[in-house]
């Protein structure tokens, strides 16, 4: 008894990369409205057969292939029923079959017959990518990882299953995993230029810049025109505070054309990062006709708007967004942001409620709150939501000015007067509270600091350029940028 | 306490009995309508636009637009509801631009005042009376500044403005010079009001940027078209405060008075009590600057004191576009509040008074409704005479290019109406008139009640284009009683005088307030709502001097003349 894949003959191994091309597409997927993950169908030939038995399974297993690759997944079907007639626990034509029933839509049939694949032959890659993708499809990111793991584990060199892992890994947070997984790929084989691109992306999320910056100078090594890796190194750039050098990639990656919706949304990150929103905004809106259903570029959209400014466009955008991903936190408490600048109180109060009831991490959210009770003359109320942020987030400074001007309202100025002094220690720039804290030392008859605080905020004015036009539009510091 | 009432109108009997025929003729499709539009609890008021054919007014506003977008071309002009010869109805002065260094006109242009005919008519008696303006005119301000019983009318411009003095006899003299009120520069609103208390009206005088042609910034967007600046290019300049010297002359006391400490921007004013100390303070809007609240410390001095009151700035500290403002305690607690409209997306402010000089910006539903719109003539009127203070605004853009650089804003801008419910404002422009679903460029905005039919009325006038009258239709389905207070010790218009009165359980209190709005000066007159109460309690009113005049049982759905002092009063 040997594996297939060590008596493969040369020719077969053409077949086999062949049928490793087998995706599922949504066009031939009966729930194709519903689905669009395909699987990866590999072969590779094993199981429990003789050299005689291989000569004739092999052009069968590589005939039913062809076929599901032409769609004709009724012949498909047929062909492979009678192989496993013959041979019920041949791994490939369970796994081709289980490919089978996942494109008609029987997901739950194909499940099983990847599994029954799996244990004819704990070795066969192929099914455990294929349950790995069915995982993806039906929202089980855990069984995802895991499968892609033992995927990993019986095939180091599968740069398929590296790039899924790393990707699943690093979008559920789990950064160091997937900088391992990497890192551990690159013993066995030369990563890709998306790969060492994912690899730069994960370096940057722990914030190890030099780490980041090597993987996308060697990603552009060998692929000078990847328009990501020019992108990341802009990010590394911004991350570093080399706002110049940033700029100076920027304008490299915008001539590089840029089909993909997902580079343009990125370009969209690194432009709004680098503060040109006019070009985020109309990256964005050119990434939303290529894909017009990511919540997240309507999430990113809203923030240009909000930058531009176009409260009632912003609204609109992360309104957009929850439609697409109704209980979203983030889409809420942007959308919840957008509203309270609008003075729609209820509304916003609404939505960063909703926001809470999902997500009690995020200090902005409290923060808004609190804004949205001040203004609904709940002063204490306000003040028990911005205490709720300085909790999470004890160095934030704008819950402290909004601690200290609530305070200010109840008449509370030596508390006021101690929140406002710490919000401004926090961060000198906050120009509202510079404004508070003048009409605090004008209430304690104390002209001169008042002076003092509202030439602060005159000077901060004027660095900032001053207000485009006459239009006072953001009375509360807006959400983090998506990044 | 004798009080004599005096029935000053009584045509109402002709207006119930027209009504009552058309509601009879058209019965079955009034009901169908007003079913639609409010539901059948509440009978709805309207405003209905009067239309020059209609009323006569044929006069139209010149803004003088030129190429070069000179800055006064935008910001006029002001309208006044007035009585000048004392027949007991409501007449109109209408300001327009003139000659000025940047502006020479090809024909005569003139300002406008228009005799009530008693018909819903007006005639056109400028050239008789004597009032044509002759300079860039702005805003208005009418009161009888001598006490001699008949309102002059102090009329502000770009170049120098102009006191016109009622001679009686249906003519106006150009005493602006002997009065030395004269204020050259730009002046924008004038309030006339009794500082000091000493029974005489004293005169503030906003004051705007320091301009002149050559000054004037050339702004254009990147296709080289101009459009009108922002103000922050210019200098800001002090406003003016005139003593009345009770001899028929004034001494300008800004700067001993602390006026002049505070260049501004200055638009709206407003005299009002915000501190209950019988002082009358000052509400001033600036336009690109802070808002100055001139607290009245007594003793002829005035301290600036809009930071510590919070109505400066906005809530994050930027100094905003503020143009009309108005006071008025619209909860009923007893103290003034205050209001400032400012330009597109920086949002309109009900300043709520705490009691203790200091204010919270509460605009409730105001705050939404007003993002995209710009804030001029505006006013706290009883428009349904429930008793409580609504509110009226006039909107437009300064920039006639706006559309092409914010599709959200308009040039031309719609009214709004917020009716108060006695928990918070609710915008009813909707359901209140087809007029609420026109565009206009509106700047000022005057109230009165030219129809004496017992609501109030309201006259706004437009930047380059005829003014608009609107009747309001309905207002006096409520009972009310509209007083004329004739101040004897106090100053004659009985400015700062507080108004008390109760019908059953409604009771209510008001300060006569003077200015408000933007360029514009309204019907002194004041209509007290009492709902539905079939009778009013008394009328009490605290005049400036300290004296307190009782009136019970007083006529209802009336206007009377109580002047002040027992025993003291006038028939007509």
């Amino acid at each position: 008894m040997v594996k297939t894949v060590n008596i493969v003959e040369p020719n077969s191994t053409a077949s086999a990369r062949r049928l490793e091309r087998l995706w599922w597409r949504p066009d031939t997927f009966p729930l194709g409205r519903l689905a669009i993950v395909v699987v990866l169908l590999i072969i590779l030939a094993c199981g429990s057969v003789t050299f005689a038995q291989v000569d004739k399974l092999v052009p069968r297993l590589e005939h039913a292939a062809g076929l599901i690759a032409e769609k004709h997944i009724d012949e498909a079907e047929k062909e492979l029923a009678a192989i496993l007639r013959a041979t019920p626990n041949e791994p490939t034509a369970l796994n081709l079959l289980g490919a089978v029933r996942a494109q008609q839509g029987k997901l739950n049939e194909a499940e099983l017959l990847f599994s029954r694949a799996i244990r004819s032959d704990s070795r066969f890659v192929g099914p455990h990518l294929n349950l790995a993708h069915l995982y993806t499809l039906t929202g089980r990111p855990k069984k995802t990882i895991l499968e892609l793991q033992e995927a990993q584990r019986l095939d180091p060199g599968n740069v398929e299953a590296v790039d899924l892992l790393a990707r699943l890994l690093l979008a559920q947070g789990q950064i160091d995993e997937g900088i391992n997984v990497i890192e551990q790929a690159k013993q066995s084989q030369t990563l890709s230029a998306p790969l060492l691109v994912l690899l730069g992306d994960a370096y940057l999320k722990k914030g190890n810049a030099p780490k980041a910056e090597e993987s996308y100078e060697r990603a552009l090594g060998q692929q000078s025109e990847l328009t990501d890796a020019v992108l990341g190194l802009a990010q590394v750039s911004q991350f570093k505070g080399a706002a110049d050098t940033a700029l100076v990639q920027l304008s490299r990656a915008r001539k590089m054309v840029a089909n993909s919706p997902d580079t343009l949304y990125r370009f969209a990150l690194v432009a709004l990062g680098a503060g040109l929103f006019e070009e985020a905004n109309g990256t964005l809106l050119a990434a939303i006709k290529l894909k017009p259903d990511d919540p997240a570029y309507f999430l990113a959209l809203g923030t240009t708007w909000i930058k531009k400014p176009d409260l009632a466009e912003a609204e609109h955008a992360f309104r957009r967004a929850l439609e697409l991903q109704p209980e979203s936190p983030r889409a809420q408490m942007y959308l919840g942001y957008t509203l309270l600048e609008q003075k729609k109180y209820p509304e916003a109060r609404e939505y960063l409620e909703k926001s809470l009831l999902t997500d009690k991490s995020v200090p902005e959210t409290y923060y808004y709150l609190g804004q949205v009770a001040q203004e609904e003359n709940e002063d204490e109320r306000a003040v028990q939501l911005f205490k709720k942020a300085i909790e999470l987030a004890p160095s934030y400074s704008f819950a402290h000015a909004g601690l200290g001007a609530s305070y200010l309202r109840l008449k509370n100025y030596p508390l006021a007067q101690q929140e406002l002094e710490l919000s401004v220690k926090l961060n000198p720039n906050d120009s509202k509270a510079h404004y508070n804290l003048a009409v605090l030392f004008a209430r304690l008859r104390n002209q001169q600091r008042a002076q003092e605080e509202l030439q602060i905020v005159d000077k901060l004015k004027t660095r900032n350029g001053g207000p485009a036009k006459e239009g006072d539009v953001s009375s509360s510091p807006e959400p983090r940028p998506p990044k | 306490m004798m009080i004599l009432m005096e029935h000053l109108v009584v045509c109402l009997r002709l207006t119930i009995a027209l009504s009552l025929a058309l509601t009879l003729a058209f019965g079955l499709c009034l009901t169908t309508r007003a079913q639609r539009a409010a539901g059948p609890t509440k009978p709805v008021v309207t405003f209905e636009e009067v239309l020059p054919s209609q009323s006569g007014i044929t006069w139209v506003h010149n803004n003088a637009h030129s190429p070069e977008r000179h800055l006064p071309e935008t910001v006029g002009a002001g309208c006044a509801f007035l009585d000048y010869d004392n027949d007991g109805w409501m007449d109109i002065y209408l300001v327009n631009s003139g000659p000025a260094d940047f502006f020479k006109p090809a024909t005569q242009i003139r300002n406008a005042l228009y005799h009530n005919n008693h018909d819903g008519t007006f005639t056109d008696v400028t050239d008789k009376a004597g009032v044509a303006g002759g300079t860039f005119g702005m805003g208005v301000a009418a009161a009888d500044y001598d006490g001699d019983g008949w309102i002059d009318l102090y009329v502000t411009c770009y170049g120098r403005n102009i006191l016109y003095h009622n001679n009686g006899n249906g003519t106006f003299s150009d005493l602006t010079d002997r009065t030395g009120t004269g204020a050259p520069g730009w002046s924008t609103c004038a309030v006339w009001f009794d500082y000091d208390n000493d029974g005489k009206l004293d005169l503030f005088v906003s004051s705007f940027v320091y301009y002149d042609k050559t000054l004037n910034v050339l702004c254009s967007d990147e296709l080289k078209r101009s459009y009108y600046c922002i103000p922050r290019h210019y200098k800001p300049r002090p406003s003016h405060l005139f003593h009345n010297n009770g001899d028929g002359t004034f001494a300008d006391v800004s700067k001993q008075s602390g006026i002049a400490d505070s260049p501004g921007k200055s638009f709206g004013a407003v005299a009002t009590d915000v501190n209950n100390d019988g002082r009358m303070d000052l509400f001033v809007a600036n336009d690109t600057m802070p808002n100055f609240l001139f607290i009245n410390q007594g003793g002829g001095k005035f301290e600036e004191s809009a930071l510590a009151a919070g109505i400066g700035y906005s809530a994050s500290g930027k100094p905003r576009s503020g143009m009309g403002v108005d006071a008025a305690d619209y909860d009923g607690d007893g103290w003034q509040d205050l209001f400032v409209a400012n330009i597109e997306q920086e949002f309109f402010s009900l300043y709520h008074n705490q009691k203790d000089l200091t204010f919270i910006d509460e605009p409730g539903e105001i705050g939404p409704a007003t993002q995209f719109l710009s804030g001029w003539g505006l006013r706290f009127f009883d428009y349904d005479n429930d008793g409580n203070s609504d509110l009226f605004l006039v909107n437009g853009h300064p920039d006639d290019f706006i559309e092409m650089r914010n599709a959200r804003v308009k040039y031309r801008e719609q009214l709004q109406l917020f009716r108060n419910t006695g928990k918070g404002f609710e915008n009813v422009s909707p359901q209140s008139g087809v007029v609420f679903n026109k565009y206009f460029s509106g700047r000022g905005m005057a109230t009165g009640d030219f129809d004496n039919d017992g609501d109030l009325d309201v006259l706004i006038a437009n930047n380059g284009e005829a003014p608009a009258l609107l009747r309001n239709e309905g207002g006096n389905r409520n009972n009310w009683i509209g007083l004329q207070l004739i101040g004897k010790q106090s100053n004659p218009a009985a400015v700062g005088a507080v108004i008390s009165w109760q019908a059953g359980t409604l009771k209510r209190s008001r300060l006569k307030t003077s200015g408000g709005s933007y360029l514009a000066s309204h019907d002194p007159r004041e209509i007290l709502g009492i709902g539905s109460a079939a009778k009013i309690d008394y009328v009490e009113v605290r005049w400036p001097s300290g004296k307190i005049d009782r009136l019970t049982n007083p006529p209802i759905n009336r206007y009377s003349k109580v002047v002040e002092g027992a025993g003291l009063n006038m028939p007509r």
